[in-house]
């Protein structure tokens, strides 16, 4: 059965997953960061993990912004990536479907690594997540699988190693790369 | 009341000194033409994202001016990012609309509302630190030193006519991943 994963575990592992992204940067032969901060989160705010987004408010290591669409979430996070700054973007299912284009133009064609936190918002704690009610639920993997977009869901605390693991795909292969939140973050 | 766009641009390439630029759509042929750097990305494929993917270089590369060459139908599309823009609060951003009231590339249909659409006072109130409205090349060509040291994020409406060329009528140009590429080794070079 998954379980709920808390905010403290999922912004220790941002954190790591940015430290990693900052070694890289220096490694590629980017200077002194602008800033102090570790890196960017870009969030359209997602219901499913509010308690994410509570505990980033008073985070001072990681920089938030906050964007009234995920359209512009993902254009942002290609300027950030431009300029040699490491970002995370945290949305829900819905915000999937709403940006499809932009994922299109920008993350793919545009061959931008682009990682996704994606809250699946409704669905059931006893189904798979393709069997949900919930077409909203339901839709979120086989319209990434459409796109090819590799994913995997985190289904509890033993799975946010694979936060850093997506991260890096998406900067390996220079396009999107998403992992799915699969019950509401504690 | 209206200025050509490549006059605008002109200034623009004469005066930008090493601020990155962000065209879109029908400023697009013009300004490859007149700026063939590798401290320009086009938005290109997701009509609407010019100022988002600006806002996003003026976040990651503050010692640096961005100047986004935004039209008034892909405004439109994602008008949001007037707030978002202006909740991030960007000391070196500059969003200049190049306004003609038409959506010129798919054949000069009106935009909602055409011309009589005050963004102006959209920017003013979704909170940029300046708005101004400018259709003379005179007062373009006496402003933009000053666009280029004053506190963002500013926006500035320009009253145009139509370009000369459109990204139908002018194909071609860098594709975008490898505008990306060249931007980002350019500003990985020039990092301090």
């Amino acid at each position: 059965m998954p379980e709920s994963i808390p905010a403290s575990l999922i912004i220790d592992t941002l954190k790591d997953t940015f430290r990693e992204a900052r070694s890289a940067r220096a490694a590629e032969g980017w200077g002194r960061p602008a800033s102090e901060h570790l890196g960017w989160i870009l969030s359209v705010p997602d219901t499913h993990q509010k308690t994410v987004l509570a505990a980033l408010d008073k985070e001072q290591a990681l920089r938030v912004v906050t964007c009234a669409t995920e359209d512009e979430a993902t254009a942002i996070a290609a300027g950030l990536y431009a300029g040699g700054e490491p970002v995370v973007l945290m949305i829900q299912h819905a915000g999937l479907y709403a940006s499809v284009n932009t994922l299109r133009g920008v993350a793919m064609d545009g061959r931008i690594p682009m990682f996704y936190m994606i809250g699946l918002l409704q669905r059931e704690r006893d189904r798979d997540p393709r069997e949900s009610r919930h077409s909203m639920v339901r839709f979120a993997e086989p319209l990434l699988d459409t796109f090819g977009v590799p994913h995997a869901r985190l289904e509890g605390p033993d799975d946010v190693h694979l936060i850093p693991e997506y991260y890096r795909i998406s900067r390996q292969r220079r396009g999107p790369a998403a992992v799915l939140v699969g019950l509401e973050t504690i | 009341m209206a200025m050509k766009p490549e006059d605008v641009l002109r200034v623009i390439a004469a005066g930008r000194g090493d601020a990155i630029c962000v065209p879109t759509m029908t400023t697009s042929p013009a300004w490859r033409e007149l700026a063939p750097d590798d401290l320009s990305v086009g938005c290109v494929g997701f009509m609407g994202g010019a100022s988002s993917l600006g806002l996003g270089l003026a976040l990651a590369r503050p010692e640096r001016r961005v100047i986004v060459f935004d039209g008034d139908g892909s405004l439109l599309m994602q008008l949001g990012t007037l707030a978002t823009i202006s909740g991030a609060r960007p000391r070196n951003l500059v969003h200049l609309l190049f306004k003609n009231g038409v959506y010129h590339t798919s054949g000069s249909q009106e935009i909602p509302g055409g011309l009589t659409v005050d963004f102006v006072t959209m920017a003013r109130g979704a909170g940029y630190r300046s708005a101004l409205s400018i259709g003379e090349l005179d007062e373009f060509k006496r402003r933009f030193p000053q666009l280029l040291k004053d506190e963002g994020p500013i926006f500035v409406e320009l009253v145009t006519t139509l370009a000369d060329q459109t990204p139908m009528t002018a194909r071609g140009g860098v594709p975008f991943p490898d505008q990306i590429d060249r931007l980002r080794q350019k500003l990985l070079t020039a990092a301090p």
